[in-house]
């Protein structure tokens, strides 16, 4: 079983309702596929980092599906789509498990050195790190 | 002991410089905080390219990728950064560049 990531850019001239009818035809395609939705969400308006045919901003639209094969008809689908400014279909699971791999790993690594030093110190510097974006 | 304080106050109005010229005399030294990877020490396995905040710590002004030996990322999460900020960049959460 492969997990994909479909995050697509809707444009933004699109009504609400044709935006919903073609989320919804486009998760029925790739369910026809053999697919099976886990999790979606919808990001709303979002500003686009540069510019795509000319539009500033886009809706975002994500959908995370498990299936056996590829989502070849779904992609082609929206490569046909003008609604659509930017589509991404991106296998994610292999990644996921090697990140479990080494997540049991490391553990053992990590409590051997710095949980005497500091256990309470390690939780108040995690959020902080936002300042050097401004850098 | 002694020789240095007779010698310093020979060199005249120097005597203020003196540690300073000191310094500068030895190797240059550059105080550098050890850097550390930070999803090592946050233990984040799997960078999301979706995560637009912590991938806009590794953008300069630029828009480039910030490089290992400036941010102290360690070689593997490098290269699982540099994947995700390229997606990201497909999906225009990030800009290819900025001027």
């Amino acid at each position: 079983m492969r997990t994909y990531e479909v995050l697509f850019i809707l444009s933004p001239q699109v009504p609400e309702e044709e935006s919903a009818a073609l989320i919804t035809d486009f998760k029925r395609v790739a369910e026809g596929t053999g697919a099976k939705l886990t999790n979606e969400e919808s990001w709303g308006r979002r500003r686009l980092a540069y510019t795509i045919q000319k539009f500033t901003e886009g809706n975002y639209h994500l959908f995370v599906f498990d299936s056996d094969s590829s989502l070849s008809e779904l992609d082609r689908r929206m490569r046909n789509s003008d609604r659509i400014l930017r589509h991404m279909i991106v296998r994610t699971d292999p990644d996921h498990k090697r990140a479990e791999k080494l997540a049991k790993r490391n553990p053992k690594k990590e409590r051997v050195r710095p949980s005497p030093a500091f256990p309470a110190a390690a939780e108040p510097a995690a959020p902080e790190p936002e300042t050097p974006a401004g850098e | 002991m002694a020789t240095t304080h007779q010698r310093r106050p020979s060199s005249g109005g120097q005597g203020d410089r003196g540690p300073a010229g000191a310094q500068a005399g030895k190797k240059k030294f550059f105080y550098r905080r050890k850097r550390v990877c930070k999803f090592c020490v946050e233990k984040i396995e799997y960078i999301d390219f979706k995560d637009v905040k912590t991938l806009q710590q590794f953008i300069p002004e630029r828009g480039k990728i910030l490089p290992r030996r400036i941010s102290g990322t360690c070689a593997l999460h490098q290269r699982k950064l540099q994947n995700a900020i390229k997606r990201a960049r497909i999906a225009a959460m990030l800009p290819f560049a900025t001027d």
